[in-house]
C-alpha cells in the first residue's frame, strides 16, 4: 500500500464527503420544493449481486419521466412488510414458495391484463403452475430465469476424450473412469446444506420424475394427506434419492467439510471434472480463474436421453401488492423495466435466460449448451423450491448425502407434509 | 424477572420512615421517573408483541392477511411433531452438558486465578476475552478451525479422528457446539466465581490450614460449601442461556448434518421467516413458559440467598 497517496487522499476524501453531504442536503431541499407533484413509489429488489444494476436503472427511470419517483428498497424478508400492511409498491424478487404464499392468500394484485403477459415464452406457464395462485388471478410477471445443470471442466473432458453422458449408466461409467484416472469426478460442498439440496438433490429428483405432476397430485389430496396416500414423497423420491447417494460417493473425500466458497475455488482450479452448481457460481469461479473452460449438461437420471431436462427457476418476477396505493405508477415502472432492450440487457449481464417469446438466446459460452433445452421446454423447477421452507428439506438432503437413510428421511418428510397439510 | 423487581420495595414500607411525607412523595416521583421510560419501552418492545404472539398461536395466521381462530390445534400438533420434540431434546441435552462443562471449568479457572500466582491479573484478562467477542464471530472462527485446520493437522500427522471435521459427523456434531458455547460462556461464569471466592474470609483458610487441612481438603470442605449459592445461580443462568442457543449453532452447523443440531430457537425462527407463523408462535409460547419456570426458580434461589 502506498502511504503517500493515502495521506493525500484522506483530506480530499473528507472534503469531498462534506461536499457530497452539502449537495445531498441541497438536493433534498430542492426536491421538497419541486417534486411534490411526483408520486413516490417503493421498488423492492434484494438480490445482492444486482442491486447496483437496478439502482442505476431506477435512476434512469426517475429521470426519464416527471410523474413517478421510485425509491430502491433492498430489505430481504417481506413477511414483516406484509404483516405491517406496508409492502413495497413493486416487487422484483426470486419466485419461490415463499413468494407463492403471498399470492395464494391474495396479497398480490392481478396482473393478467398486462400486455407484457402476452409476451411470455411458452414454457412460462409450466413454471407458474408449480405454485397455487389466488383464484382468477395471475399475480406475477416473470422477469428473468436462471438455468442450472452440471458444470463441467471442458479441458478435463477433452484431455481424456470423455463424452457428455446422456444416460444414468453412462454417468456412472464416466464417474468410474474419472476416478480411475485419479480425477475427482464431482466436487461437492456438503457442509453448506443448500448446495446439496439445490445441486445433487434437485438434479437427481428433477431429472427422474415430473415435479409439477407430483405437487399437483399432492395439492389434490390436500389436507387428507397421510403417509399412506396414493402419492407420497416416499413413493416418488426413493429411487432418485438412492441414485443420488450413489452419485454422492463420487465426490471429493472431504466433501463434508467443504463449503460453497471452497467448491468455487477448487472447481476454478480444475480440481474436479464436475460441479453441481448454478450459474451464480460462474462469476465466483471467474474471480479465481477467468479462463476456466466451463460447459454445462443436464444430469442424466434415466436410460432415455429424451428425459434430459435442466433445472430452472424464475430468478426474478415482478408483482404489485394488493395493498399498494400506487398500482398505476408501479405499472409504469414495470413497463419501463420490461422494455426488451432493458430486460435483455439485464439477462445478459446477470447470466440469466430470457422469459419472453422474443428473447434472444444467451450469448455466454458457458451457458450456451442449456439453450436448446430451454427452447424446447425441457425444464423443471427444483423440488427444493416447491417444499415450504418450514420443512428443513435442505438439512434432510445434507443428511442423505452424508450417509443418512433414504427410507427414514422420506418417512419424516411425509409425516412433516401431513402435519403441514393438516394445519394449513 | 424484570417485571417482578419493582414489587420489592413493599418490605421497606414497614420500616419507620425518617423522611417527611412531602419529601418522600417527591422521591417517589423521582424513582418513578427513572422507571417509567424503561417500563414504556419494555411494554412496547416486549410485552405487547409477546401478547400478540401468544394470541396468534391460537390462530392459523401465516403472519399477514386473514386468519381464523383454531383453538389449541397448534399446541396439539406441536406435541406430536418429531421435529419439535427433536429440537427440544437436542437443546435440553446440549444445555445440560454445556452448563456442567462450563461451570466445572469456570470454577477451576476461578480457583486458579484467585490463588497467589504470578501474572494473575493478566491471566484473568486473557481468560475473559471470549466474553467480549460476538457469538457468530466465534462460531465462524471455530467453523474454520474444525473444517480446515484440524483436518489438515490430522492429515499431516496421520491422526485418523481429526481427518474429518467434527461438524460433519452426525453423531458428534453436537460436541462442537458444546465446546464453542462453553468456550464463550466460561468467562462470565468464572467472573462470578472469582467474585464469590474473593468474598470468602481468609481466616477460614488460615484456621483450616492450622487444623492440618490440605489444599484439596480446603477446596472441598471450605470453598465448595461457601460457594454453593454461586454455583446454583451460575447453573440456572447458564442453563437458561443455553436453552436459547442460536447464533453459535447457525455459525457452526446451521442445524446439520441433517437436522441433528437444530435448536428450539432455530425452529421458532423458521416459523417467523418461512410462513409457519402461528404454529411456531405456539412453540415460542411453550418455550416462554419453560423459560419462565426457570426464571422463577432462579428468583427463588436468589431471594433465599439474600435472606441468609
Amino acid at each position: 500500500m502506498n502511504f503517500g497517496s493515502e495521506g493525500l487522499s484522506r483530506p480530499l476524501k473528507r472534503r469531498s464527503f462534506i461536499a457530497s453531504m452539502l449537495a445531498t442536503g441541497t438536493l433534498a431541499l430542492t426536491s421538497c420544493g419541486t417534486d411534490d407533484a411526483r408520486a413516490g413509489i417503493r421498488f423492492n429488489q434484494s438480490k445482492p449481486e444486482v442491486i447496483p444494476y437496478f439502482r442505476e436503472l431506477l435512476g434512469r427511470f426517475n429521470s426519464s419521466q416527471g410523474t413517478v419517483k421510485a425509491t430502491h428498497e433492498v430489505t430481504a424478508g417481506l413477511s414483516a412488510a406484509f404483516a405491517r400492511n406496508d409492502p413495497p409498491d413493486l416487487g422484483c424478487l426470486n419466485y419461490n414458495f415463499e413468494m407463492a404464499r403471498f399470492q395464494e392468500r391474495g396479497a398480490l394484485s392481478d396482473l393478467s391484463d398486462l400486455p407484457q403477459q402476452k409476451m411470455n415464452a411458452p414454457f412460462i406457464k409450466q413454471l407458474l403452475d408449480l405454485y397455487p395462485d389466488y383464484p382468477g388471478r395471475t399475480s406475477v410477471l416473470p422477469y428473468s430465469m436462471m438455468g442450472a445443470a452440471v458444470l463441467y471442466n471442458k479441458d478435463i473432458f477433452e484431455k481424456h476424450s470423455l463424452s457428455i453422458p446422456t444416460r444414468y449408466s453412462e454417468l456412472l461409467d464416466l464417474c468410474g473412469e474419472l476416478s480411475d484416472l485419479g480425477i475427482t469426478p464431482i466436487y461437492s460442498t456438503f457442509k453448506d446444506a443448500w448446495t446439496a439440496s439445490q445441486g445433487l438433490a434437485d438434479y437427481s429428483i428433477g431429472g427422474a420424475i415430473d415435479i409439477n405432476q407430483h405437487f399437483a397430485d399432492l395439492r389434490e389430496i390436500g389436507s387428507d394427506f397421510t403417509p399412506d396416500s396414493s402419492v407420497t414423497f416416499s413413493k416418488a423420491f426413493t429411487d432418485p434419492l438412492l441414485k443420488m447417494q450413489e452419485l454422492a460417493k463420487f465426490s471429493n473425500n472431504d466433501a463434508a467439510n467443504r463449503g460453497y466458497g471452497d467448491g468455487n475455488l477448487a472447481f476454478a482450479n480444475g480440481q474436479a471434472a464436475m460441479y453441481l452448481q448454478g450459474p451464480w457460481a460462474l462469476p465466483e469461479i471467474a474471480k479465481t480463474n477467468p479462463d476456466a473452460n466451463i460447459g454445462t449438461f443436464p444430469l442424466p437420471m434415466t436410460e432415455d436421453p429424451r428425459d434430459l431436462k435442466i433445472r430452472v427457476n424464475l430468478d426474478l418476477a415482478l408483482w404489485i401488492p394488493e395493498q399498494s396505493d400506487h398500482k398505476a405508477e408501479a405499472r409504469e415502472l414495470l413497463a419501463f423495466l420490461c422494455q426488451p432492450e432493458i430486460q435483455n440487457a439485464y439477462n445478459e449481464s446477470a447470466l440469466g435466460f430470457g422469459v419472453r417469446s422474443d428473447s434472444p438466446p444467451t450469448k455466454d459460452p458457458r451457458l450456451k449448451q442449456m439453450q436448446p433445452y430451454i427452447d424446447t421446454g425441457r425444464i423443471y423447477q427444483g423440488v427444493s423450491t416447491a417444499i415450504p421452507r418450514t420443512i428443513p428439506f435442505e438439512n434432510y438432503m445434507q443428511g442423505l448425502v452424508t450417509g443418512g437413510s433414504v427410507e427414514q428421511t422420506l418417512a419424516t418428510l411425509d409425516a412433516d407434509w401431513a402435519r403441514l397439510a393438516q394445519r394449513s | 424477572m424484570t417485571l417482578t423487581s419493582p414489587a420489592k420495595p413493599r418490605s421497606d414500607s414497614k420500616r419507620p420512615m425518617p423522611t417527611p411525607p412531602a419529601k418522600r412523595r417527591r422521591f417517589e416521583a423521582t424513582y418513578l421517573g427513572f422507571l417509567v421510560p424503561a417500563l414504556i419501552c419494555f411494554t412496547i418492545a416486549i410485552t405487547v408483541p409477546a401478547a400478540m404472539g401468544i394470541f396468534f398461536s391460537f390462530t392459523d395466521s401465516v403472519g399477514f392477511g386473514d386468519y381464523n381462530l383454531i383453538g389449541l390445534a397448534n399446541y396439539a400438533a406441536l406435541f406430536t411433531d418429531p421435529a419439535i420434540i427433536g429440537a427440544y431434546s437436542f437443546t435440553i441435552g446440549f444445555a445440560l452438558v454445556t452448563v456442567l462443562l462450563t461451570n466445572a471449568l469456570a470454577f477451576l479457572l476461578a480457583v486458579g486465578l484467585t490463588a497467589q500466582i504470578r501474572a494473575r491479573v493478566a491471566l484473568r484478562t486473557i481468560f475473559v476475552m471470549p466474553m467480549v467477542i460476538s457469538g457468530i464471530v466465534i462460531a465462524y472462527v471455530f467453523n474454520f478451525l474444525f473444517s480446515n485446520t484440524l483436518p489438515t493437522v490430522g492429515e499431516y500427522f496421520g491422526i485418523e479422528f481429526l481427518k474429518s471435521s467434527l461438524l460433519s459427523n452426525p453423531d458428534l456434531a453436537w460436541l462442537s457446539i458444546v465446546i464453542v458455547s462453553a468456550w464463550q460462556a466460561i468467562p462470565s461464569a468464572m467472573l462470578i466465581y472469582i467474585a464469590g471466592l474473593m468474598a470468602i474470609p481468609y481466616d477460614l483458610y488460615e484456621a483450616s490450614s492450622l487444623d492440618g487441612a490440605s489444599a484439596l481438603g480446603q477446596l472441598v470442605h471450605v470453598t465448595l460449601p461457601l460457594m454453593i449459592g454461586y454455583i446454583g445461580i451460575n447453573i440456572i443462568i447458564g442453563f437458561k442461556n443455553f436453552l436459547g442457543a442460536y447464533d453459535v449453532i447457525v455459525g457452526l452447523t446451521n442445524g446439520g448434518p441433517g437436522v441433528k443440531t437444530r435448536s428450539i430457537a432455530m425452529t421458532i425462527f423458521t416459523g417467523f421467516e418461512r410462513g409457519d407463523y402461528a404454529y411456531q408462535m405456539a412453540n415460542a409460547t411453550v418455550f416462554f413458559i419453560i423459560s419462565l419456570i426457570i426464571a422463577l426458580l432462579q428468583l427463588r434461589l436468589t431471594n433465599r440467598g439474600q435472606a441468609k
